[in-house]
């Protein structure tokens, strides 16, 4: 790992803050592309920050992909003998917005966060491995490109997200479609499991002196099961994705009946990983709300330990329920009683989240900003959720509801109300770290209620729709099939579907709040919201390096104790400011640390990164491709790994001048 | 990760917290603090904790240059670790899918028809050994000495390109007898498999050349006998997932 | 699949039916209501239940439901308590506690409690249902893409079958006998599901799954394949008539009946252009050709996975084309759905008569089935799907054609 040192001298001096670095002209084009300014300065980065915001805007641009691929769902289904989409654009439509909304969204956006906010959290100037982050994120960008290129070459995967075999074989689903999913899940996967090895390793060895594992802020804590829960997790589904593109493009057989093959086989390996993966999603927004609520009630997080540990519970048990999704799949009673049992064990911890969230705020000082209004709205929505859930946990329930709308209804109020809100909660809540602005606080409540109005009106009404008899993923309905009571379909699709333009008005808003509002506000204060943790021991945006000095913890809520005293006395408790935020961090710059080290940025991780897609179109179309990225990819491997530690003095404008050290400042400090 | 060797006592001063040998039971044990805390109504958190701060321990492993963690393990090893753990789940997935389809095959090329235990074990051996052998190349970084750490290398690498010469022998062998990867289930899975293995010894191979190359030429920029080490951790555990392989797939009868 | 001995004794204890409605009915109002507004809901409804499985799963659910509700509703007043009440007004900086530990394990313990009172009842339950030893009938199901194939086996059940009968989109069975169906499918997976008679089951090629059915009274129960099976998935509907024993054993009758050729001069121009254009792939069980020899259907290997709808007596169903159109106006489905049980059997066995034949969805069927059902069958495109047909091509009749046709089909009872 490349690793910098800035030259003690400059420490001191904070007035050429802003003075660009730029790459001298004149040597090789293998000079470190040492920009600070352009777009070289993002597409090659090795920072953290950097690419946690990367991470963000593309996942942004995927969520409105997702959304419109919804609105048309929701369009078709509007009324009867929908005629939006045909069968097929329809059941593209819907596989694809799974697949976008999963992969590409909320994973990637909660990846956005823990890269951002995982080093911050514990104190450190980068994650472990900063090129290998890079190469995480270009991963993810160009699988998921690649993944959508599938629209104009024959048309998206059709197979549902869950991807069932024989359907997936090519006699049923003979586009490309299928292709394009399962290579570009291969891809988006290898950007996951990198990350996970990155960030797991990250928080286990980089955390601040005095940082013990219980001393870890909430959100790092659950990023941290999350990226346990990936690093699993993720090599399952690519094996059952590598025997799916072994069948299709190169005629193995794993899933071909008439072979004798059987097809639970699939259900087994993409459940397994699909079901952690349900945790996946919602754990990094559990972590975000369980920081958001103490800060915006005044308290620390109530239970803290039990918050943790249900945490690594769920992260445990969530291995041991993956037949839950197969209830109906003819596993015999005797699986699915285990199952279903091991599945109302998981709604323990997850009971007790929701309680601790509650009592944090119980006696508190609540401030209602949009993020703390995103934080509540997420413990309710995915109070209802999970209740759903338990009604599906007891399985001959579940074979009237599964694979009807009441599990859509179920999984949207997880997944939106327990993930979605979570995130939204972030933006609100970490805008002005990132950024040194906040987002309109007024737009803000116009778009929260918007879209809990919104999710509320599409995801309710789906309840009855799938307690009436609707199934899922069914491309049209019919009044024949519709009832005529109150709870008749053709009344409740209709409101479901104005119901999600509601929310897609609540996301323009938000859009536009983050676009253009957000830079007309004025700048933020450093402490916004009297925050608790330690990632806002730094100015706002942070530096570069991070921090000025490696803090030393003492406690949990570290900052919130660095500013507040407690003069009470006895049981009596009073807590005066003793040192506002400001003045903390320029103590923190007056000690900064004499040599700070920052990684060096790297064209490599780029370009390992563009050979995947490569070999993908390769698979699908013509094997001299796969040569070629192949090609591409062992050059960009040993370039990577022949890259000196440091840039050389030779890469900069002006060249460095050598001095014992062979390494130069590279960041704008 | 590598690092510059010019690290300056600066960047030591401050670091009270090195060693973290038992991590898991300080974590329960402080959770249990914490519980303790509030049971005894102390609510004094600024010190509160301190006792289960962890030795101030200024080591810098044996080697200079390496970063200070938090765990004292360094980052690439941990990270190897967690490398392989994800790696037991897709070795994980792939048995168990041969598993289910080891008996799926038509007439006459199955296990039974195929296998040619004796040579199998032999290969087997040969791979056994070549982890003996980088046992003796991670001894013989440790002591720094560079003849002795590029031998075993080399004989590890040539043992692991005996053992997959051996396997391209075989596939060979069943292809002929009428085994292609097409054929059957049991066929694809097999492949598959021991495919997914053989890839990654070939790879491994890859690897400890590399590394007697950057031996050879002193190109390793951070600790020498660890990078051996790392290269080791990972052979071993091919090693290890040959065993699990050899006894399920060849040893069991079908 | 059976699990007898532990299955019958499971559910002598389970499901505390008498107690859980006494408990209930005032706690859950709103359940209440839910149940009462089902009355004239969708044919689909989950939670009106018409035999004894359904009634197994929906009183064991039911009870569930209200807990669930109960809880929401506790948990959201408490929420919306605590942040009217705790809003900042002003108020100091509250403790900096992390809680209260034996708070913590109370409420750890006591979701653990009513789920393990939630368990027990269902795994009482999930044997129950599994418990196939009473049935007295045995329907075997294949799914294919699009559509349902029923068979009813030769066998002592069902009041004795002394030769198969096979039949599609509509399944026949007596009512108030329990009926054991054995399901599998010909090409991807398909979930048979009778809402108001049973919760789903995947049929999963290569595999047989087997599912209990009962209907308490006669009536026609609608149902709709529930796992996503590719294009036409939507279109790819079932319905079950269950009729009392008298009228089932005419019904079987009049299946097994032999068949004739028709009459009218159109309906015998219509049986040729059968044999012509349709025998290929539809069997119609003793159809003979010009020198009497039996035509029985080879489909083509070309139409994935080798098979059609069986359609011997086809206007004594109701539907065609995976139950998906109705083979009878809208006035006299209206009244077949809605009939007394007392009454349904006559009106069902009536079949399809000149008088109510819903000519349009046939005729339209028959001029280009891919438009109307979207299907794998566009000569232009069979190389994406290797050649192979999935589902009816258009046939390019001509308008006679079609006419004699309907004729003969008319015929078919």
């Amino acid at each position: 790992m490349a690793i910098i040192e800035r030259p003690a001298s400059d420490t001191l001096t904070y007035s050429d803050m802003d003075a660009a670095v730029t790459a001298t002209s004149s040597y090789g084009y293998l000079r470190r592309p040492v920009e600070t300014t352009g777009w070289r300065s993002w597409a090659f980065t090795v920072d953290h920050k950097k690419i946690g915001i990367m991470y963000g805007v593309a996942a942004m641009v995927f969520f409105v992909i997702g959304g419109l691929e919804a609105g048309l769902i929701r369009l078709q289904l509007a009324g009867p003998e929908g005629t939006v989409l045909s069968a097929d654009k329809y059941n593209q439509m819907f596989t694809m917005h799974a697949t976008t909304m999963v992969f590409l969204f909320v994973m990637p956006m909660a990846a956005a966060f823990a890269n951002y906010f995982i080093p911050l959290q514990i104190g450190a100037r980068d994650v472990a491995f900063p090129r290998l982050n890079a190469l995480s994120f270009w991963v993810f960008i160009f699988g998921g490109v690649f993944l959508n290129t599938s629209w104009f070459l024959g048309g998206g995967a059709d197979g549902g997200w869950f991807m069932y075999a024989p359907n997936s074989d090519t006699p049923f689903s003979p586009s490309n479609g299928v292709d394009f999913w399962g290579l570009g899940l291969q891809i988006v996967g290898i950007a996951s499991l990198v990350g996970a090895i990155n960030l797991i390793t990250t928080v286990l060895n980089m955390r601040a002196p005095g940082m013990s594992l219980m001393k870890m802020p909430i959100f790092t804590w659950m990023a941290f099961v999350t990226q346990m829960l990936l690093l699993f997790a993720i090599p399952v589904i690519t094996v059952a994705l590598f025997l799916l593109m072994f069948q299709r493009s190169y005629d193995a057989t794993f899933f071909s009946v008439e072979a004798g093959a059987d097809p639970l086989l699939w259900q087994h390996l993409f459940w397994i990983f699909g079901h952690p993966e349900v945790y996946i999603i919602v754990l990094p927004s559990f972590g975000i709300i369980s920081e958001v609520l103490p800060v915006f009630s005044k308290k620390p997080l109530f239970g803290y330990p039990f918050v943790v540990f249900s945490g690594a519970a769920i992260g445990f048990v969530g291995w041991g329920v993956w037949a839950h999704h197969m209830f109906a799949s003819g596993l015999g009673p005797i699986s699915v009683a285990v199952f279903s049992v091991s599945t109302m064990a998981i709604a323990v911890p997850t009971g007790v989240k929701i309680i601790n969230w509650t009592l944090t705020m119980w006696g508190g000082k609540l401030w209602f900003t949009t993020a703390m209004l995103f934080a509540v709205g997420l413990i309710v929505n995915f109070t209802i959720g999970g209740l759903s859930g338990v009604t599906h946990a007891v399985a001959p329930s579940d074979t009237q509801q599964t694979d009807t709308y009441y599990i859509v209804a179920h999984f949207h109020y997880v997944i939106f109300g327990g993930g979605v809100l979570g995130l939204f909660a972030g933006f609100y809540y970490w805008w002005p770290k990132i950024f040194g602005k906040c987002l309109n606080e007024r737009l803000g409540k116009w778009n929260f209620w918007l879209m809990m109005i919104g999710m509320n009106m599409t995801f309710g009404p789906m309840h009855i729709i799938g307690l009436q008899g609707q199934p899922r993923r069914m491309y049209q309905w019919t009044e024949a099939r519709a009832g005529e009571g109150f709870f008749n379909l053709g009344f409740w699709n209709l409101v479901a579907t104005i119901g999600t333009f509601i929310l897609g008005v609540g996301i323009l808003v938000f859009l536009y709040n983050a676009i253009f509002q957000h830079r007309k506000e004025p700048a933020a204060p450093i402490d916004p919201w009297d925050a608790r943790s330690l990632e806002w021991l730094t100015t706002s945006p942070p530096k570069p390096h991070n921090f000025d000095r490696t803090p030393t913890v003492h406690a949990l809520d570290e900052v919130f104790h660095r500013k507040y005293e407690d003069v009470g006395e006895g049981d009596q408790h009073e807590y005066v400011l003793r040192t506002s935020l400001e003045d903390l961090v320029l103590e923190e710059e007056r000690h900064a640390d004499a040599h700070i080290h920052l990684p060096a940025p790297s064209y490599w991780p780029i370009v390992l990164a563009f050979a995947l897609p490569i070999m993908a179109y390769g698979v699908i179309y013509t094997a001299w491709l796969i040569a070629l990225g192949a090609a591409i990819a062992i050059a960009a491997m040993f370039g990577w790994a022949l890259e000196p530690a440091d840039a050389e003095p030779s890469d900069f404008d002006p060249p460095a001048t050598g001095g014992e050290s062979s390494s130069k400042e590279l960041a704008n400090v | 990760m590598s690092d510059t060797k010019n690290d300056t006592p600066d960047n030591a001063v401050g670091d009270p917290e090195v060693q973290d040998d038992n991590i898991v039971s300080d974590t329960v044990k402080e959770a249990g603090a914490i519980v303790k805390d509030h049971l005894s109504d102390d609510h004094d958190h600024r010190d509160a904790h301190d006792e289960f701060g962890h030795t101030p321990v200024d080591e810098h492993d044996s080697h200079p240059g390496a970063h200070h963690t938090s765990l004292g393990l360094s980052n690439t090893k941990l990270a190897m670790w967690l490398f392989l753990g994800s790696e037991c789940l897709l070795f994980g997935g792939l048995i168990s899918t041969y598993m289910l389809y080891r008996n799926r095959h038509s007439e006459g090329v199955g296990p039974d028809q195929l296998w040619d235990i004796p040579f199998t074990s032999a290969s087997s051996f040969v791979l056994l050994m070549s982890s003996l052998t980088m046992v003796l190349a991670v001894s013989a970084a440790n002591r720094r000495d560079d003849r002795n750490t590029k031998l075993w290398l080399v004989v590890t690498a040539t043992l692991g390109g005996l053992f997959v010469a051996g396997q391209v022998y075989e596939f060979t062998t069943f292809y002929r007898e009428g085994l292609g990867y097409t054929e059957s289930l049991f066929a694809s899975s097999f492949y598959t498999l021991t495919g997914f293995h053989g890839v990654h010894v070939s790879v491994g191979i890859i690897m400890l050349m590399a590394t007697m190359g950057m031996v050879a030429k002193n190109k390793i920029s951070g600790d020498k006998a660890e990078t051996v080490e790392m290269v080791g951790l990972y052979w071993h555990f091919v090693d290890v997932i040959w065993i699990i392989i050899f006894t399920l797939v060849y040893l069991i009868p079908a | 699949m059976r699990d007898s001995e532990t299955g019958t004794s499971l559910t002598d204890v389970n499901l505390p039916n008498a107690r859980g409605r006494t408990m209930g009915f005032a706690a859950l109002a709103a359940a209440g209501l839910f149940v009462a507004g089902c009355a004239q809901n969708a044919p689909q409804d989950t939670t009106d239940p018409a035999g004894e499985s359904a009634q197994m799963i929906y009183d064991l659910s039911w009870p569930i439901f209200a807990i669930a509700g109960i809880v929401g509703v506790l948990v959201i007043s408490v929420i919306t308590f605590v942040v009217i009440r705790d809003r900042d007004r002003g108020q100091p900086i509250p403790e900096q506690t992390h809680g209260k530990p034996i708070l913590e394990i109370g409420l750890t313990i006591l979701p653990a409690l009513i789920l393990i009172g939630v368990a027990i009842p269902t795994v009482g339950t999930l044997m129950a249902l599994n418990d196939y030893d009473d049935t007295e009938c045995v329907v075997n199901v294949t799914g294919q893409q699009w559509w349902w194939e029923f068979d009813y086996p030769v066998q002592d059940g069902c009041g004795g079958i002394t030769e198969p009968i096979v039949t599609s989109g509509q399944m026949v069975i007596p009512a108030d006998t329990d009926v054991l169906i054995r399901g599998t499918s010909r090409d991807v997976i398909h979930s048979f599901w009778i809402p108001r008679l049973n919760g789903k089951r995947d049929m999963v090629p290569g595999r047989v799954h087997s599912l209990k059915m009962q209907a308490d009274e006669p009536g026609i129960y609608a149902g709709q394949c529930a796992e996503f099976c590719g294009l036409s998935h939507a279109n790819m509907r079932m319905e079950v008539v269950a009729l009392n024993d008298g009228d089932f054993e005419t019904w079987k009758a009049n299946q097994l009946e032999d068949y004739e050729s028709p009459i009218g001069e159109q309906a015998l121009a219509g049986e040729a252009a059968f044999v012509a254009n349709c025998s290929r792939c539809h069997q119609v069980d003793g159809i003979t050709d010009a020198d009497g020899v039996p035509i029985v259907s080879r489909p083509d290997l070309q139409v994935y996975p080798g098979a059609a709808p069986n359609l011997t007596n086809l206007m004594t169903r109701n539907t065609f084309a995976g139950a998906s159109w109705d083979l009878i106006d809208q006035d006299r489905r209206d009244e077949v759905w809605n009939a007394d049980p007392d009454e349904f059997g006559a009106l069902y066995l009536a079949g399809v008569e000149d008088s109510w034949f819903n000519e349009i969805d046939l005729r339209e069927w028959l001029r280009n089935a891919p438009l109307k059902k979207p299907m794998y069958a566009d000569p232009l495109q069979l190389d994406e799907t290797d050649g192979l047909y999935r589902g009816m091509p258009n046939l390019a009749l001509s308008e006679d054609q079609i006419d004699d046709l309907l004729a003969y089909l008319l015929e078919l009872k």
